[in-house]
């Protein structure tokens, strides 16, 4: 495939990269599992960060993303509190409310653009799972 | 150049006329923002029935522009006292700047529709009048043919600018009994409705001031009829096809007509038509807007291009939606370029149509354009029906189809969500032979669930493996990264992926991972699934049901680590892990 040198994926890419390098740099000698644990949220984060400042504000997924990053910390305390009993709720039917959990932003959209944005986003997430799959690849090497 | 309602030379005449013709075929050029070139022409006309007394056309600073002409127009404009505001601020606001041509050329429209009118209000249009518009009108035919169509619309628009400049700068000194009227009613309204078309928005605010009169003769009612016809599209600014196809309504309604009905037609037209048009294009307005831009000026390329690099991604959605929506417009473009051909030769005829087939078009084209057939078959099949029926139909109910606006637009939307459900399916791995909304949405929600626990556990990952490198990723590896797309750990190759964690696992100091792993392992029961060994269930399914297979993964992830670390430091396990960490949501 040709590379298309500004692409989503490309710009993914060096900002995870970027951040990455930034979370590497502070790490404590520590190899707790509290650090582990932090390190690893801390990662996640900023991987859905990433490929959400790389899609831009054109997505209403990746805006959502952007507005809850912003708004992590009241965010965090909140859900919290609310994963354990989504954990054990998991296997709800009713269909466009499990989908519009799962796309960030998709609450407040018609059915119709729920779709879109769900392709959309099923296609970042593969790129960042493909790129993130390298990127381990290349650390464990 | 100070504009009086005196008598001016024939010379002056002339270079008003050639300003005229110059200016409009310059602002066409600048149509796209809906200039209020044409509009002021419209809204002079319309001031100057107001303006019967002939009020002394003297020049008024008002705005801070250096063109005396301009003040003119703006005086002009300030005399009616209905719409004070609303012209005024449109009109000057929107006048090209730094354009002294037009500023002239649009003071001397006013000047001219002045003089005009006067005489209009007090004597019936008489064939004395027909026969000096027609000699202007060869005139300005001469003047003005070297220029040609220009705008980058349809290329009628610098006819009827021509057209519309040549009644424009008659006789502009004429005494009332000797001026030519508006052959009026019939050419002059067109024309002015015409020009009046390409305000987009800004009509809007003028049209609701509208009050007219019951004593307003024939003219003044017609020429509101006309406004309140442009407020149709006026709604929609950005639809501007849509105001195409109106253009043409005005074109046929000529003589006099009742100015009530067709503004409350207009006006509840224009709302329940946007609403409809915005209802059928939720999804890719951002698409289907540049798309109406660029139809508007019939290139079809550059709509496919600019709908091209919207995505980044391959085989992006908003391309293919786009482009079905491109060839929806596309159809309608050349429905109203045929349509165009129809009403320049009715038009040309001087043909009155009624009131009540106007409102019949009117009464017929909402419903029928609320449907937007998704398909191309819709509307090739019914097509062939359009012409001879309707004018301005830009959508058609399919045969054998109801025709209840209610049902037209749950049928569009039904399509449209049917649409993107066959993009998913694509774009979802497994999901070729799954038919249904409901399953397919079970198969995109396990999907996308997965891919959004692949993500936790590749991060999981990265914080573990991490350590040991030091990040010139920024340099080198990025492009490696970028580009290898088959490592050693392919996307769907599940038993090399169950390997991957176990070197990692062993490599660690064990007390890094075990601890972490149990951690997991505590997190929750819902994790903790029934698997006989960890690897069993892993290779069970390996590549049938995508997200059980993850679960299962990461159920080995932490059975691994339960079960080689016998001993635990369960000091480490006690309240750091939140319990629901792995759940799926960034």
């Amino acid at each position: 495939m040709p590379s298309n040198h500004n692409s989503i994926k490309t710009r993914f890419t060096y900002r995870f990269a970027r951040s990455l390098k930034k979370l590497n740099k502070n790490r404590p000698a520590s190899q707790s599992m509290k650090e582990t644990y932090r390190r690893y949220h801390m990662i996640r984060v900023a991987s859905y960060a990433s490929m959400a400042s790389a899609v831009g504000p054109k997505r209403a997924w990746s805006r959502a993303v952007l507005w809850k990053i912003r708004n992590r910390t009241l965010h965090r305390t909140l859900m919290k509190k609310s994963r354990i009993h989504v954990l054990r709720t998991r296997k709800v039917s009713g269909n466009p409310n499990d989908l519009r959990k799962l796309v960030p932003g998709g609450e407040g959209m018609d059915f119709c653009r729920l779709l879109n944005e769900t392709a959309h986003y099923i296609k970042c997430l593969r790129t960042q799972v493909q790129i993130m799959k390298n990127i381990v690849d290349h650390c464990s090497n | 150049m100070t504009f009086e309602k005196s008598a001016m030379d024939p010379e002056l005449k002339k270079r008003i006329i050639e300003d005229l013709d110059r200016v409009f075929l310059d602002s066409s050029l600048r149509l796209q923002g809906g200039l209020s070139y044409s509009f002021e022409v419209a809204s002079y006309s319309l001031n100057v029935e107001m303006d019967i007394a002939g009020k002394d056309a003297t020049t008024e600073p008002e705005k801070g522009n250096e063109n005396p002409i301009n003040y003119h127009s703006t005086h002009m404009s300030s005399n009616w006292p209905l719409n004070d505001n609303n012209i005024t601020n449109t009109s000057v606001g929107i006048i090209p700047t730094g354009n002294s041509i037009v500023e002239s050329s649009a003071c001397s429209s006013a000047s001219m529709a002045d003089s005009f009118c006067p005489p209009i209000w007090d004597q019936p249009v008489s064939g004395q009048s027909l026969g000096y518009c027609d000699v202007n009108v060869q005139n300005n035919v001469r003047t003005s043919d070297s220029f040609g169509p220009t705008s980058a619309s349809t290329g009628w628009i610098p006819d009827a600018m021509l057209r519309g400049g040549t009644f424009l700068p008659t006789v502009p000194g004429m005494l009332p009994q000797s001026l030519p009227h508006f052959p009026a009613d019939s050419g002059f309204i067109e024309r002015a409705a015409r020009f009046s078309c390409f305000s987009g928005g800004n009509l809007g605010d003028m049209t609701n001031s509208f009050s007219i009169p019951e004593n307003l003769n024939s003219y003044s009612r017609v020429l509101a009829s006309m406004q309140g016809q442009h407020e149709v599209f006026a709604g929609d600014g950005t639809k501007q096809h849509g105001m195409q196809s109106r253009k043409h309504e005005m074109n046929t309604t000529e003589s006099s007509k009742e100015a009530s009905l067709p503004l409350e037609y207009g006006t509840e037209g224009s709302p329940l038509k946007n609403e409809k048009m915005r209802e059928s294009l939720p999804c890719s307005h951002d698409e289907a807007k540049r798309g109406v831009g660029m139809l508007a000026n019939d290139s079809d390329e550059a709509e496919f291009s600019s709908r091209g690099d919207q995505e980044e991604l391959e085989g992006s959605p908003g391309l293919s939606f786009g482009k079905r929506l491109g060839s929806k417009k596309r159809k309608r473009t050349e429905q109203n370029r045929e349509l165009n051909e129809n009403n320049r030769a009715l038009e040309q005829s001087a043909e009155t149509a009624k009131v009540d087939a106007e409102i019949q078009h009117k009464g017929d084209l909402n419903p029928a354009s609320t449907s937007m057939p998704a398909g191309k078959h819709g509307k090739q099949g019914s097509q062939g029906s359009d012409l001879p029926k309707e004018e301005y139909i830009r959508v058609r109910a399919r045969r054998g189809q109801a025709t209840n606006s209610h049902s037209l637009a749950e049928r569009l939307r039904r399509e449209k969500i049917s649409e993107r459900m066959k993009f998913l399916q694509d774009l979802v791995p497994g999901c070729s032979k799954v038919t249904g909304k409901a399953v397919m949405l079970d198969e995109i929600i396990n999907y996308v669930q997965s891919l959004q626990r692949q993500v936790e556990f590749l991060s999981m990952k990265l914080a573990t493996v991490n350590p040991r490198l030091n990040f010139n990723i920024e340099g080198l590896l990025t492009k490696d990264i970028i580009q290898s797309r088959i490592g050693p750990s392919s996307s769907l190759a599940f038993p090399p992926d169950m390997t991957l964690p176990y070197p990692p696992l062993h490599q660690t100091p064990p007390g890094l991972i075990q601890p972490g792993l149990s951690g997991l392992g505590n997190s929750s029961n819902a994790l903790r699934r029934s698997t006989n060994s960890p690897f069993t269930a892993a290779f069970r399914e390996p590549t049938s049901h995508v997200p059980s297979v993850w679960e299962d993964e990461l159920h080995n992830f932490v059975q691994m680590g339960i079960n080689s670390s016998a001993p635990l430091s369960s000091q480490d396990l006690s309240g750091s892990l939140p319990p629901g960490h792995m759940k799926a949501e960034p």
